[in-house]
């Protein structure tokens, strides 16, 4: 009989041939990461590194790093500052109730052993970060060995049990439902943080994902703030990484991956401000110059009942839209007009869509019904009170 | 036979059976006509401690009592004892299992089941049979099918809400394990697991299947839940044995039945022998056709089961043209095989039940219980492969307690001729067994991954092979574990469950697109929208056979010929076409003897062994055959890369004084011909179908050295044919001997050693020869 070894090794190699993980699943990983340049650590990394080490040579299960960062440094304007209000946060994609203030809101991000989720995808670093006394205070809590995950959960259950609201980059699909299952799997209970939760990739992306193409918190830093990152270890890379730490423990290896974490949570809160500037901004009448970005805050300007700063951007997006956007917030923004009793522009601008010949057959079809629904109105308004 | 199917006389069954007797055409084929008298029903009472809105309910629904087996199946499941109820066809079964259920979450609102069946369309109908039965009860139930059809929307409700969640094992397998976290509910209350069908959970599947029910109980454990399990079974020889395997418990077996059974007849039909020299029979394709089509002019409902995809759309396509439109209804027959869409199965399903569809030609798929009513007549369209198969494709006639038929027609293959030449094989012969091998290592290993993706496994764990330990060291090593205080650990990005396919041993299908054009004539039906669209899919195996460039696909009995073969992408392009023939591919095959498990010299110095191989098999050319004359008409190359196989083999290699002084091409057809008689009579010894093994021989073997005959497991790795092979060597050969000793041919023909005309003038003689020197 052959050894039982390298029958297993057959069938191994032969499922990672099928699904093309050749390199990047289970061992081979290995190679292919010490082979890769490791990306050089920036300003006070070598102490964490340093700490880092400590903490897994002292066998602990898992190390806490703290930073602390004014909000100046941050270049925030409302997110963190003065008091949070509940129309604002409604524009920060939040679901569930608002939270009083800004201090009441988790910021988090974490990074796992996978993307595919299920009950085999850990998390092992857990970055959260909240506002106390005029700074951002951004936890990092990572996990030496997946086999110490309880500990891990216990104390990060402790620190973030006073937060009712939390805030994430498309973390109501991905984070949370994640954070779910190793709280089930190490607790056997529930994580509460999430009964209100601003998932800010959705504004993210109704706001710019026209004008950027993508809206990952990498090309946001880019796009809004003129920071690319330029070495950054590709997300992809991540789970394998932490793989290889498992094996190593060179905290060389990680910090990369801590730099990464830090990073898409720092900018987490500042896409946040960046949507609230913009959102103030169409307040006052400022709508966005973008035109798709004026339609989408428009929209949920709608949805707060904010009708003023609705119109305002309806108007901005008709003029700077093009014809497709045009017809897309028409029936909308004639809606408006109407409610401002300026029936005759409304009609005005329906017919001149129609006779453009724009517009799918179904909303020519709307589009007629509404003129002549706006016709009779126009009529009644111009016939004298008898 | 005359039939007269324009002007449709409403004759009873009976009539038609009268006539058929009298029929003198008909009576030369017959080999056996047997009546089964009717069976009077055994009752008990409901059990006292059963809830009762429960025994009101069924009052209610006209059942005063329980029949004898569904009283012992409460009885054992009340003590907490697994069970297998092996009954036949309509007997009853659901309530064995519902009872069970409906009682246990009557007394207990938290108390949670899970139905696992083997077919999307089986949980269907027990969906709306247990949600009937419950609001009858006044319990509140709420009952929900879990597969890949359930909206996403709808999926967290039934998550949390669900007393009982109807699944199936691949659900179960990628969508409901490696999430059980979701199911918290579900697995801290789960009182039963009710296991339908468990027949069908045997070879490769089954192995599968039983690997999946070790990862639900770790999960139980888990969460501290210990459910009974409730199993149903076609009759099979070895229940208690297949239960235990995917129970890993001890399983009571129930299999008195206690329900009544209507007069039945069985007629065993031999279609005549067209051409002696050759060795050719009369299609039972048409002599099928024929007995059909006299039933269906009449009235009768039909169900006729063919042993392949193809034969399935050519019977199709012959019975349609013999009730042409618009005299006939246009969904008057249908047809019903894996590949169909879900819809169109609902639509069939239905319109058997209501009556509208009057017939329908089926591969094995409607052999389970999926629900049709009570049909009247079956005809199988050759030996289904097994003794179980057989007793549930006729029992999909006369569900109720009148009178029904069932036709078995004969090919020419081996089998075929063995059954219908015995018919005492199929009516006293204890049925096979089901054979699993849930510790087949290909499976296994990937079981554990999917078990340690789920739950980390401590050190000291068993998953069910004894080298546990040294498996799990292994895959630490690999890196796709990790070790840490005492347990092994997930650490791979990939999701394990998704890698393999239960169905198949290898995972990846080649999906069949539909390329054709809107075609005015269809309308509104669901495939021509002037789109792509994906028919079906096939596994690489039988795509190499089936879906070959130029090949002729068969669906609803449409003809679409493969336009472009995708091999990397596992795409097949076809298109509708309208040609006379159909095509059959070639296949060449090679073997190389890996490791041998064990040896043994029979008689007369004859060599057995059983042990670890690799098969290359190519495709090469394909032929295009005629459709009702199957004649040759061309040819084509085919271009497709070698496919591997590595699995279990057994072999048997002939002495050397044997063939001494025998030619080269002697040995050579003489070897063939007993490969294909042995190759032909094996199913008779497991339960699986001839396609599951194959054969291949060499004049010498470089492995033996000598002239060899090798019948392998068709399934990566094995799943025990091979050792049951050779263990039964003597009982084969000798019903080899008495199977050539009758057949009716004089030179060899495809029922027993193959046809002269292609092996070789001697062949019969020269196998004769060869068995009366083993």
């Amino acid at each position: 009989m052959n050894d039982l070894r390298s029958r297993i090794a057959a069938i191994v190699e032969r499922d990672r041939r099928r699904h093309g993980e050749a390199g990047v699943s289970g061992g081979a990983g290995t190679e292919t990461l010490s082979t890769r340049e490791t990306p050089s650590l920036r300003d006070g990394d070598p102490s964490r590194a340093g700490a880092l080490g400590a903490g897994a040579s002292a066998g602990l299960p898992f190390s806490v790093f703290e930073q602390r960062i004014a909000l100046d440094d941050l270049g925030l304007e409302i997110v963190g500052r003065g008091a949070c209000d509940a129309r604002l946060i409604a524009h920060l994609g939040l679901k569930g109730d608002a939270p009083a203030r800004w201090q009441d809101v988790l910021w988090l991000d974490t990074e796992t052993t996978g993307l595919a989720g299920g009950t085999g995808t850990y998390v092992f670093l857990l970055g959260i970060a909240y506002f106390a006394e005029g700074e951002l205070v951004l936890r990092q809590h990572l996990l030496h060995d997946i086999g110490y995950e309880r500990a891990f959960v216990e104390t990060i259950q402790a620190e973030i049990e006073p937060f009712r609201a939390c805030a994430s980059y498309n973390g109501k699909s991905f984070d949370l439902p994640l954070l779910r299952t190793r709280w089930v799997m190490a607790l056997r209970s529930e994580i509460a943080v999430d009964e209100s939760h601003l998932d800010l990739l959705h504004p993210a992306r109704r706001l710019w994902r026209d004008r950027f193409g993508s809206t990952g918190l990498k090309q946001l830093e880019e796009s809004l703030f003129d920071e690319g990152r330029t070495s950054d270890i590709p997300g992809a890379l991540i789970p394998d990484a932490y793989f290889h730490y498992l094996r190593k423990r060179d905290p060389a290896i990680i910090a990369p991956v801590l730099e990464h974490n830090a990073r898409d949570i720092v900018s987490l809160v500042r896409v946040a401000d960046r949507v609230a500037v913009a959102v103030l901004a169409a307040r006052s009448g400022r709508a966005p110059d973008h035109a798709p970005a004026a339609y989408a805050l428009a929209r949920s300007f709608e949805r707060t009942g904010e009708l003023d700063a609705a119109f305002a951007c309806y108007e901005s997006a008709f003029y700077d839209g093009d014809n497709p956007l045009r017809v897309k917030l028409a029936l909308a923004f004639a809606r408006q007009l109407e409610r401002r009793a300026d029936v005759q522009r409304a009609l005005r601008m329906m017919e001149t869509l129609l006779e453009l010949g724009l517009g799918s057959p179904r909303w020519r079809e709307q589009a007629e019904s509404r003129v002549r629904r706006l016709t009779k109105k126009r009529w009644r308004h111009l016939k004298p009170a008898s | 036979m005359r039939t007269n199917v324009r002007f449709p006389a409403r004759v009873s069954l009976e009539q038609i059976l009268d006539g058929l007797l009298r029929d003198e055409e008909f009576q030369q084929m017959v080999t056996r006509w047997e009546t089964i008298a009717p069976r009077p029903a055994r009752y008990a009472p409901f059990p006292e401690w059963l809830d009762g809105r429960i025994g009101a309910a069924l009052r209610r629904r006209g059942i005063q009592q329980l029949y004898s087996h569904q009283a012992a199946a409460l009885d054992a499941t009340r003590a907490g004892k697994h069970v297998v109820v092996v009954t036949p066809t309509a007997s009853g079964k659901t309530l064995c299992y519902n009872l069970p259920v409906l009682d246990a979450i009557a007394k207990d609102h938290t108390s949670r089941a899970l139905y696992i069946f083997p077919t999307k369309a089986l949980s269907q109908d027990q969906l709306a049979e247990l949600e009937g039965e419950s609001t009858d009860m006044d319990i509140e139930l709420k009952t929900y099918t879990y597969d890949g059809d359930t909206p996403p929307a709808v999926r967290a409700a039934i998550r949390s809400a669900g007393h009982v969640v109807i699944t199936n094992p691949d659900m179960l397998h990628t969508g409901i394990l490696p999430h059980h976290t979701k199911w918290v509910k579900l697995f801290e209350n789960l009182r039963y697991v009710v296991l339908d069908e468990l027949h069908t959970y045997r070879g490769v599947f089954g192995s599968h299947v039983a690997n999946v029910l070790r990862r639900l109980r770790r999960i139980c454990e888990f969460y501290g839940s210990h459910p009974v399990f409730i199993c149903t079974s076609a009759t099979i020889a070895n229940p208690e044995e297949l239960a235990r395997h995917h129970i890993e418990d001890d399983v009571v077996v129930i299999d008195e039945s206690g329900a009544p059974r209507g007069a039945k007849v069985l007629v065993f039909v031999n279609p005549p022998v067209v051409n002696r020299n050759l060795g050719v029979r009369k299609s039972a394709l048409l002599t099928g056709r024929d007995i059909a089509a006299t039933l269906l002019a009449s009235g009768v409902q039909t169900i006729a089961f063919a042993r392949s995809r193809v034969q399935t759309e050519l019977l199709l396509t012959y019975l349609r043209s013999r009730f042409p439109q618009p005299q006939w209804p246009s969904n008057l027959i249908r047809g019903y095989r894996g590949g169909y869409l879900p819809s169109e199965r609902r639509a069939i399903e239905r319109g058997l039940r209501d009556g509208s569809v009057r017939g329908v030609v089926s591969t094995n798929a409607l052999e389970l219980g999926i629900d049709i009513g009570a049909l009247q007549a079956a005809v199988l369209l050759g030996y289904p492969g097994t003794v179980a198969s057989t007793w549930q494709q006729m029992g999909r006639a006369g569900r109720r307690e009148d009178l029904s038929a069932a036709f078995l027609v004969a090919t020419s293959s081996p089998t075929d001729q063995y059954v219908v030449q015995h018919p005492e094989y199929v009516l006293e012969r204890s049925p096979e067994a089901g054979l699993v091998n849930p510790d087949n290592l290909h499976v296994l290993v990937h079981h554990l991954k999917c078990a340690a993706f789920e739950i980390p496994f401590d050190a000291r764990e068993r998953f069910g092979t004894e080298d546990t330990p040294g498996v799990l060291a292994y895959l630490d090593e690999q890196g796709v574990l990790h070790e840490a205080g005492g347990k092994y650990h997930w650490s791979d990005q990939a999701f394990p469950a998704e890698t393999t396919s239960l169905r198949t041993a290898t995972n990846d299908n080649v999906v069949i697109v539909d390329t054709t054009g809107p075609a005015p004539r269809t309308v509104g039906s669901e495939y021509h929208d002037g789109k792509a669209r994906v028919i079906g899919e096939i596994d690489r195996f039988a795509a190499q056979v089936l879906l070959h460039e130029q090949a002729i696909y068969l669906h609803e009995s449409k003809q679409l010929q493969v336009e472009r073969l995708d091999w990397e992408n596992a795409k097949a392009y076809v298109r509708e076409v309208k040609v006379d023939y159909y095509t059959q591919a070639e296949l060449a095959v090679r073997i190389r003897v890996i490791d041998e498990f064990e040896r043994h010299t029979a008689n007369r110095g004859f060599d057995l062994a059983h042990g670890e191989v690799l098969v290359s098999t190519l495709t090469t050319i394909f032929k295009k055959l005629t459709m009702y004359t199957h004649e040759n008409v061309g040819w084509g190359k085919i271009h497709l890369p070698e496919q591997e196989l590595q699995t279990t083999s057994f072999w048997c290699s002939l002495p050397e004084r044997v063939v001494a002084g025998w030619p080269k091409e002697r040995i050579e057809v003489a070897l063939a011909g007993l490969g294909n008689l042995l190759h032909g009579l094996a199913p008779l010894f497991l339960m699986c179908d001839p396609h599951d093994l194959g054969l291949a021989v060499e004049v010498r073997s470089p492995h033996t050295e000598r002239p060899t005959i090798y019948l392998f497991d068709m399934t990566p790795g094995g799943i025990g044919f091979s050792e049951r092979l050779f263990r039964s060597y003597e009982p084969l050969i000798a019903r080899a001997r008495e199977h050539l000793d009758s057949c009716g041919c004089r030179t060899g023909c495809p029922s027993c050693v193959g046809p002269a005309y292609a092996l070789g003038a001697d062949v019969r003689e020269s196998v004769a020869h060869l068995l009366s020197l083993a």
